[in-house]
């Protein structure tokens, strides 16, 4: 599975519910998938692409996906813990997981060598995870995900097979008009 | 009014309810009022990076939150506020047990509570340091104003000589 077409696939199962990608080709292929402000798409902050789904699941009862990798799990692996203690029913992890730092130079990562995040969430507590190798399980855990209460942890196993280019993403103004689909922001005469 | 109450009063003008925390024995002077009070959901974070970034989730959702942690977890959030906050403009207020002054008796505190002034400084963030509880309100106020017109985070450094020091 590649990760391009996973994400169009989550993209088109989200309707107007609110995703956050982690740094890097996750955010720049969500961007090329269909740019909304209800993308919040990341670029440093090593690690926190799940942390932050988690802040925004406990401020609304909205359904927030986060789009994780296995490299940023593993360097906050903590975050699984703190999801399954506070247990939002709004939330789904969905973890692409090519089993290296492709960023990097491809190094492999712990997934690679035997690491295995769907059980790291189960022994956190989230009840309902999976670990899926194609589109049409994919389309499947993430549809019931959406329709059931959470939190969910779903592993998809993706191949690395080339980057698009960078996005033209500005932090600032992601971070004001995402909000600004929460917050009715003041108006002329206000 | 003590310190402590004051601090829980001032998050409640700011409408501030997310609270995420790594848990510190002098700051729980605050964290247990909030963690008895339903105004607020606390939330037990397990590194200070990590409550970054749940606090900006908040925030990004509509729901102002504010970070507590002690000065040696500082050190552990420094990329969250230089790659996340600073570049997305986030308002995130930090109260932080500033250890490493006056009445330190752990040598591993020293270092990284004195270097969280000059680390603030760098990132160009506003901090203050409070060593009493004199004009308290007013300070903690004027703080939280300039935290949300900055929309930058910004430190409340909570001192020994504010609130007793540690117990161990």
């Amino acid at each position: 599975m590649r990760r391009f077409e996973a994400t169009q696939l989550v993209l088109r199962l989200a309707g107007d519910s609110p995703i956050v990608s982690n740094l890097g080709p996750s955010s720049d292929e969500l961007w090329h998938a269909g740019h909304r402000d209800r993308n919040f798409y990341t670029y440093g902050n090593m690690g926190l692409c799940s942390s932050i789904a988690l802040g925004m699941a406990m401020a609304t009862d909205e359904q927030i996906i986060s789009l994780d990798g296995d490299g940023s799990i593993l360097m906050n692996m903590g975050t699984v813990a703190s999801i399954g203690r506070e247990k939002p029913k709004n939330l789904t992890v969905i973890v692409w997981d090519n089993e290296q730092w492709g960023q990097t130079g491809g190094q492999t990562s712990h997934t690679g060598t035997g690491t295995d995040l769907e059980q790291v969430a189960r022994s956190c507590g989230i009840a309902r995870t999976k670990t899926v190798t194609d589109l049409e399980d994919l389309e499947a855990a993430v549809t019931e995900a959406l329709a059931s209460d959470g939190p969910n942890f779903i592993v998809a196993k993706i191949e690395e097979a080339g980057y698009l280019s960078v996005a033209p993403v500005e932090p600032e103004f992601t971070l004001y008009r995402f909000r600004n689909t929460f917050v009715a922001p003041r108006q002329p005469g206000d | 009014m003590n310190w402590a109450e004051q601090i829980v009063k001032t998050l409640k003008d700011w409408e501030t309810s997310m609270i995420v925390y790594v848990p510190d024995i002098s700051i729980d002077q605050v964290t247990s009022l909030i963690d008895k009070d339903p105004y607020f959901r606390l939330v037990s974070a397990t590194r200070e990076e990590e409550a970054i970034g749940i606090a900006v989730g908040s925030y990004a959702a509509g729901r102002n939150a504010a970070v507590f942690m002690q000065s040696s977890g500082f050190g552990n959030s420094v990329n969250a506020l230089a790659s996340l906050c600073i570049p997305a403009r986030t308002p995130i207020p930090m109260f932080i047990n500033l250890r490493g002054g006056p009445g330190e008796f752990n040598i591993a505190q020293v270092v990284m509570g004195r270097a969280v002034i000059p680390i603030m400084d760098q990132l160009g963030l506003p901090h203050f340091i409070l060593e009493d509880d004199g004009k308290m309100d007013k300070l903690l106020d004027g703080a939280m104003k300039l935290c949300h017109a900055n929309r930058q985070p910004m430190a409340i450094c909570l001192t020994q000589m504010l609130h007793g020091g540690k117990i161990a």
